[in-house]
């Protein structure tokens, strides 16, 4: 393709580029255009999807599988099977935890209680959560003073708390929550761990949405099953797995079940959350997505495309004459034919360049206008230098051909 | 030695369908190599029309045509470029440089289409506008050149690719007379060099520097006269 005539060819294009700027920059609009467009559009549409997935994950969606107890509803009486059911517990989390060492990054149990919450600065009816497993870390919790709960702390239930900014604010409005002893229910705990602010806005000005989870106030959860709302099996309200790859979370989720019902005696007295199926939905509808950039791009480019006709058909009779004259000097029709196209390729090229920068620009000023960090996919840049080259050559093929048609002695007398 | 030119009952008719122009009647024509011809005539004679077909931009209707002994009656345009190419050299009235490209890169522009190496077009070109009295002018636009330098420059364009015959279209027309004896002196120093001229004119002063005047008349050969040295 680079052979010495190509190469001779692209280096008069280039200098019948630049002694004609204004026709060039002209025929090169569209391109830029187009390619600015096409570009734009993925990239914020690709910053957007990114910020999306961001967020989900940091409100706590897509990277987590949680598992509640669903009841098993049942006209009449329950089965013997049924009363007898162990219900979601510890082993389950610690079970779904080594179906898969590799995807699961931890996994956490929770279990609620309402109590009375008791300081020498604070009484107030509360929720209050038994934690157990890696709650903190999955949660996204991060202890500001003190520690989080041992193992040792679940295992013996020992009488330990770790308060949100929120609850400690209420209870031990001095700043001193760290080591003092508080009321849950009848039991006095000692505070062990203040855990970090959590902040969470849409947009800096915006409410924090993350408040609620600063009211927390948690114990173990086995203080919470035996000393609460307790029964014998120590049930929970909810296990949750955090996933290391949002994509295995599916077939994880399958296993799971099938595991858990093999632990529960074939009841299905649990719900997986079906993030799964939410995921799915959700690449479809980026497919959507996909799709309309894509069309939008093309239409874009191919208007880019129908513009560079106009102005190279418009420039065409600018330029019969020196296509007579060259012609007079001994280039054949084929040639001036190959001039064109070459000469619509660079420009093309060299547009499309232009164009990505502009492009670049554009999703900048875009994406800081909303907000959002910028993220853009090569592939994009790809795809529109293709797209942009790959017009620009087609639509020169009709003006190269008129010119390449033309007869030198009426070309030469073309006033 | 074979003529450069030799043409047999050409004709040349121009629409067709009832309101045909017929511009030449039937031209026989002979040029030998190393002549200065001048092709003289008013306007409307066909003169231009044999101008055309002679230098290979435009086929005959009917009637043959040699040249440098080869038939070129019914070639396809890409033999007949090639042949322009290689074998004529043109200086038109109005000289017909690109006006955007440099004096060099106009000259050079022959041997591009030649398929003559970059470094070697460069050089060629070079010479030649040193050869036509004008070498520091290669850098320049042709609109900052007067009218007797471009078409010196036309001139140098012309001889790029060592043609075995010159054709020139009123090549002084635009000029005023000073410098249009320059140009022509620059022809009759190729003619005596031993190149094959060929001039159109109406201008009878300018045929008169010719070796032989060829008058064409309503499409047909009226008079030829040869000079006496």
């Amino acid at each position: 393709m680079f052979s010495g005539a190509f190469r001779e060819r692209l280096r008069n294009s280039w200098v019948e580029m630049r002694e004609n700027p204004a026709r060039s920059v002209l025929q090169a609009l569209g391109v830029i255009l187009g390619v600015a467009s096409v570009l734009g559009g993925f990239s914020i549409s690709d910053s957007q999807r990114r910020r999306a997935d961001q967020l989900y994950v940091r409100l706590g969606g897509l990277d987590k599988l949680n598992v509640q107890p669903n009841p098993v509803v049942n006209d009449g009486r329950p089965t013997a099977l049924q009363t007898a059911n162990l219900g979601l517990r510890n082993q389950d989390a610690n079970d779904g935890t080594g179906l898969d060492v590799k995807q699961v990054a931890g996994a956490s149990v929770v279990k609620f209680a309402r109590a009375r919450v008791r300081s020498p600065w604070g009484d107030q009816e509360r929720q209050v959560w038994g934690i157990g497993g890696e709650y903190l870390a999955t949660e996204g919790y991060e202890i500001a003073q003190g520690r989080g709960f041992s193992s040792q702390d679940v295992a013996s239930e020992a009488p330990v708390a770790i308060l949100g900014t929120e609850a400690a604010s209420v209870f031990f409005p001095f700043g001193d929550a760290l080591g003092q002893t508080m009321r849950v229910g009848d039991v006095p705990v000692k505070v062990v761990g203040v855990l970090e602010e959590r902040v969470f806005k849409f947009r800096k000005s915006g409410r924090n949405i993350f408040r609620w989870r600063n009211r927390i106030v948690a114990v173990p959860s086995t203080l919470v099953t035996r000393r609460f709302e307790g029964d014998a099996y120590q049930r929970l309200d909810r296990v949750t797995f955090k996933m290391h790859d949002v994509d295995a979370i599916s077939a994880f989720s399958k296993s799971l079940s099938n595991l858990l019902k093999a632990n529960h005696r074939q009841q299905e007295d649990f719900r997986l959350d079906d993030v799964a199926s939410r995921v799915r939905k959700r690449q479809k509808e980026n497919d959507a997505y996909d799709i309309i950039f894509w069309l939008s791009g093309i239409l874009s480019i191919l208007g880019g495309g129908i513009v560079n006709v106009n102005i190279q058909m418009a420039s065409l009779k600018e330029r019969v004459r020196e296509v007579g004259v060259k012609m007079a000097i001994g280039a054949p029709g084929k040639e001036i034919f190959k001039e064109f196209l070459t000469e619509a390729l660079l420009v093309s090229g060299m547009g499309s360049a232009v164009g990505m920068l502009a492009g670049i620009a554009f999703s900048k000023i875009i994406t800081s206008a909303i907000g959002i960090p910028l993220w853009m996919d090569p592939k994009s840049f790809l795809f529109a230098f293709l797209l942009a080259t790959a017009f620009g050559f087609l639509f020169a093929l009709y003006p190269a051909f008129k010119a390449s048609r033309l007869s030198p002695m009426e070309a030469l007398r073309y006033e | 030695m074979t003529p450069i030119i030799e043409t047999k009952s050409l004709t040349k008719t121009f629409g067709g369908n009832g309101v045909a122009v017929r511009a030449l009647r039937g031209i026989d024509l002979t040029v030998e190599r190393g002549e200065f011809l001048a092709l003289i005539g008013p306007s409307g004679s066909g003169k231009s029309t044999l101008m055309a077909i002679l230098g290979c931009l435009d086929s005959p209707t009917t009637g043959t045509y040699a040249f440098d002994g080869e038939r070129v009656d019914g070639l396809s345009g890409a033999d007949l470029a090639r042949i322009r190419n290689q074998k004529i050299g043109f200086v038109f009235q109005l000289y017909n440089l690109l006006p955007k490209a440099s004096v060099l890169r106009n000259v050079e522009l022959p041997m591009l289409y030649a398929g003559v190496p970059h470094k070697e077009r460069r050089r060629r070109a070079t010479e030649l506008l040193e050869r036509v009295g004008i070498p520091e002018k290669a850098k320049q636009l042709p609109s900052a050149l007067s009218g007797g330098q471009r078409q010196r420059v036309a001139i140098a364009r012309a001889l790029a690719n060592q043609p075995v015959m010159l054709l020139a279209d009123e090549p002084t027309g635009a000029l005023d007379s000073k410098t249009g004896h320059e140009v022509l002196e620059v022809f009759s120093e190729l003619h005596r060099q031993g190149n094959t001229i060929l001039i159109v004119t109406h201008d009878l002063d300018i045929a008169s520097l010719a070796s032989r005047q060829v008058e064409i008349h309503d499409g047909r050969i009226a008079g030829s006269t040869e000079k006496v040295a």
